[in-house]
């Protein structure tokens, strides 16, 4: 199945689980319940509270399905942003210790899984990003996919990549204007 | 922001604030902060959902795992029990007002309060005005809004327009007039998920005033079997003036 259908047939059981549709909610699950925790895994870099996330995550998209609009948001990215904010609402409760990583897994980032991008994501969207990104200065592209895909705050990423906080902003933020003119082109 | 390093020129302040909370890097502060926005403040929902759909993709670099085989039942297990759980009972009351995680599962997205919000001032707007009309925002205890009331002609017709799923808790939920100074008067039940036209009794209309609050209360079906509320109250907001 190619990634349009995969997004309609996500997009349809969504609208089906606001519904009160417990099948479509194993349906939700059974396509991405392996993105999703991958995306907490990845984040809070525990297995355990990984999975308590990924359970409140479900729950969070039984009973907010209702306020997915398929003409505003893709259903991935919808799940993913619950997923994400779930994980790193988690990471910053301070319940968990910190971890901090070398400064060369951060620069390595997009190279920790090759050849993992599934059916769903493998979209034009992700493709014109990534070629977005590949117009940045490396470190800044490295900076903020450590930071979208890690949850790392300014201040890890300054101490993780040596550069005062400051610094850090700025290439982040002059990073995020470019991504915007290059995707808006 | 709160970090004195900054380098950004005053006029940038907030400007990054959307992007920065999608990408991540806000502190658990920051982050409240937003979040508490994003329900009133329209223009900024949009511009998060806007970088969430440019920055989303990016999550196709994430490896996907698969999580335990019994996964699916624990998810739906907590769908089964959500307010009945030992461990949902073990929180305090009070514990349970301060408890992000509960609060955040229960409030919508913003651009659906936006839209009842204008649905709740729009029947406002179409009401006979002989006195002045009133309004009332309904927070939980950290502030965000799960109800808007409008009250019309004559004090004596309130509609209250849900702006949070409730359906997991099976227990009804009771709204109530708080004069000054006086115990809480049932103004009946609601249901979640729809906006519901009530009738204020005569002798209460009179006591919509700014200076009374409405709170909605979680009770058994049917409603508070002693007239004053037994359950925790959800929501709670002032009497405002139109």
């Amino acid at each position: 199945m190619d990634a349009d259908a995969t997004r309609s047939q996500l997009a349809a059981a969504l609208a089906r689980v606001a519904g009160g549709d417990r099948a479509a909610l194993r349906i939700v699950y059974q396509d991405t319940c392996a993105k999703l925790f991958g995306v907490c895994l990845r984040i809070l870099n525990d297995r355990s509270e990984a999975e308590d996330v990924l359970q409140d995550v479900y729950v969070t998209v039984w009973r907010k399905a209702a306020t997915f609009d398929a003409n505003r948001a893709s259903p991935i990215t919808w799940l993913a942003a619950i997923a994400r904010n779930r994980a790193i609402d988690r990471l910053r409760s301070g319940a968990m210790g910190r971890r901090m990583e070398p400064i060369e897994e951060a620069v390595d980032v997009r190279d920790q899984s090759p050849g993992a991008v599934d059916v769903l994501m493998k979209s034009q969207e992700h493709a014109r990003l990534a070629t977005c990104l590949g117009e940045l200065e490396e470190r800044h592209a490295a900076a903020i996919r450590s930071a979208f895909l890690d949850g790392t705050t300014y201040d890890e990423l300054s101490v993780r990549m040596k550069v005062p906080l400051g610094t850090m902003k700025s290439w982040i933020r002059r990073g995020l204007l470019k991504l915007r003119t290059c995707l808006e082109q | 922001m709160s970090d004195s390093t900054d380098r950004r020129p005053p006029e940038d302040n907030g400007r990054f604030a959307p992007a920065e909370y999608v990408l991540g890097v806000l502190s658990a502060n920051e982050r409240r902060e937003l979040e508490q926005r994003l329900p009133r403040d329209g223009p900024l929902a949009r511009e998060v959902a806007d970088w969430e759909e440019r920055l989303g993709v990016l999550v196709a670099e994430v490896r996907p795992v698969a999580p335990p085989d019994d996964m699916l039942s624990r998810i739906e297990g907590a769908l089964d029990a959500p307010a009945t759980t030992a461990a949902a009972r073990a929180l305090k009351r009070e514990e349970l007002w301060q408890s992000v995680v509960f609060w955040r599962t229960f409030s919508l997205g913003s651009a659906t309060f936006a839209a009842l919000s204008i649905a709740a001032l729009t029947y406002i707007a179409i009401l006979p005005t002989p006195r002045s009309p009133m309004m009332a925002t309904l927070g939980n205890a950290s502030g965000l809004p799960n109800f808007v009331a409008a009250i019309g002609a004559g004090g004596n017709e309130l509609v209250i327009v849900p702006a949070s799923l409730l359906t997991q808790d099976p227990r009804a939920m009771e709204l109530w007039l708080i004069p000054a100074g006086d115990r809480p008067h049932s103004l009946g039940l609601i249901r979640p998920g729809q906006p519901v036209r009530l009738t204020v009794p005569p002798e209460l209309a009179a006591r919509l005033t700014t200076e009374a609050a409405l709170a909605v209360s979680l009770e058994p079906a049917g409603g508070s079997p002693t007239g004053a509320p037994t359950g925790p109250v959800i929501a709670s907001g002032k009497l405002t003036s139109l």
